[in-house]
């Protein structure tokens, strides 16, 4: 027996589903969505519903979206041709925040990790190599993580890229800007050394 | 309690709560400690990336009475994997190392042997020459595991099998001889039973410089495999990446 009434173990059982909600915060949550006025809850339950209903992977890039193409593949003030790849959505918004980058993205949804049984079949790559190859692409820019996970998977992504002709590049690693050489590890620096230029 | 330091190498992270990382070292001190490092998700400045599956590091930590998890005070990079290129049959093989301490070696009982091994074998695990070292890895797994059979004689009949032919099948312990050998058995050449031989004989870099497409003693590999698939009653899930390989 729950010491709950059903509905509200109920909620108390679906929020515990969320990454980082505990029985304790699930509790929580719960009574404050019983307290709050019934419109703020009805609105809740709208933006849950939605988020489901109206979003999707647009079909040129696998950025999640409302509309298809999404904002990035439709505006054409971006430069369409030099393309981003990166693992998640969410690394989109860090590439964003630079006000650097004019081009599009294709997103991975994850990278390559053999421990978790995670192989190139499990990755978005086909619309990647469909892109390339229809020539819609004169640089393909890899922005996976800087991780073996990562490195793995943007060389996987390379090759496989190779025979189109395409220009592929690595971002680069190394010191974070605004740091200290004294606290940087090892590979760190490595990386920041290969990586060096002329001045 | 003091902290405690050891060689070690990283098998495994998981992240815990908000900003924290559960970590699985293979210590040469003390065998797979697990422990927790703080913040090490959220902040890279006190970790780095010696966090990273497969670094070999020197780590100190601190066991917590009546805690099965250490609190991990602090990582120093010894060797990194990212310090050589990784393509992916290198990561697949990294993978593979890291999944099979993890499944097969105890908690905290230390085996300086398979430390030594795993030690080594990741300083010659390179990018376009994963076959040599992941062999050398399974074998001596396999050995020091104690499940390895003798490779010289038929299982069934006990007759030297010299420079024949030798099989082997999935359900079975052992190598037959051909008329011995279940249906459906597989073939071991000779070639790969004298790498076997020279691998017991030999410390790895010795192999090193030799070519090893993924075709040598591939018959080999897949008999170790067999012998772990039904000792663990399962399939490491690197191990079929590692099939899957071209
Ligand atoms: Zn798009
Ligand atoms: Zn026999």
């Amino acid at each position: 027996m729950s010491k709950f009434a059903e509905p509200m173990a109920r909620l108390i059982d679906e929020l515990k589903k969320l990454p980082g909600v505990g029985s304790k915060s699930a509790q929580r949550l719960a009574f404050h969505i019983l307290r709050s006025p019934e419109e703020d809850a009805g609105s809740l339950a709208d933006a849950i519903r939605d988020v489901k209903a109206r979003l999707r992977l647009c079909s040129v890039c696998n950025n999640i979206t409302d509309v298809d193409p999404c904002v990035y593949c439709s505006n054409p003030e971006r430069n369409q041709r030099t393309i981003c790849v990166v693992e998640e959505p969410t690394n989109i918004s860090a590439i964003e925040k630079s006000r650097n980058f004019n081009g599009v993205y294709h997103i991975l949804h994850g990278a390559l990790s053999p421990i978790h049984g995670i192989g190139p079949e499990q990755l978005r790559i086909s619309n990647l190599l469909v892109r390339v190859e229809n020539g819609a692409a004169d640089e393909v820019i890899l922005a996976t993580n800087p991780t073996v996970e990562g490195e793995a998977t943007a060389a996987y992504v390379a090759r496989i890229l190779k025979p189109s002709g395409v220009k592929v590049t690595r971002i680069a690693t190394g010191l974070p800007v605004g740091g200290d050489i004294e606290y940087a590890d090892e590979v760190t620096i490595q990386k920041a050394l290969e990586g060096r230029h002329e001045l | 309690m003091p902290l405690k330091q050891s060689e070690a190498i990283v098998l495994r992270t998981y992240p815990l709560r908000e900003a924290d990382l559960l970590v699985t070292f293979f210590t040469r001190q003390e065998g797979k400690v697990k422990g927790v490092a703080r913040s090490a998700k959220k902040s890279r400045r006190r970790f780095g990336g010696a966090l990273e599956p497969l670094t070999c590091v020197r780590v100190y930590w601190e066991d917590r009475e009546r805690q099965e998890l250490a609190r991990i005070d602090s990582c120093d990079v010894l060797q990194s994997p990212l310090s050589s290129e990784v393509d992916y049959p290198r990561a697949i093989a990294l993978g593979h190392i890291a999944e099979m301490l993890d499944e097969v070696m105890p908690d905290r009982e230390a085996s300086d042997t398979v430390f030594r091994l795993a030690w080594s074998v990741l300083q010659n695990l390179k990018a376009g020459q994963v076959w040599l070292p992941v062999t050398y890895f399974d074998l001596w797994m396999v050995r020091l595991l104690g499940f390895l059979p003798s490779l010289e004689g038929c299982v069934v009949c006990g007759r030297s099998l010299g420079e024949e032919l030798a099989w082997f099948h999935a359900l079975s312990d052992g190598l037959t001889c051909h008329d011995h050998r279940r249906i459906a058995s597989s073939e071991m050449a000779v070639s790969s039973r004298k790498i076997a031989a020279a691998m017991f004989r030999a410390p790895l870099d010795k192999f090193i410089g030799d070519p090893w497409p993924r075709a040598v003693a591939a018959d080999l590999r897949k008999f170790l495999m067999q012998i772990l698939d039904r000792h663990l009653d399962k399939r490491l899930v690197t191990s079929a990446q590692l099939d899957k390989l071209e």
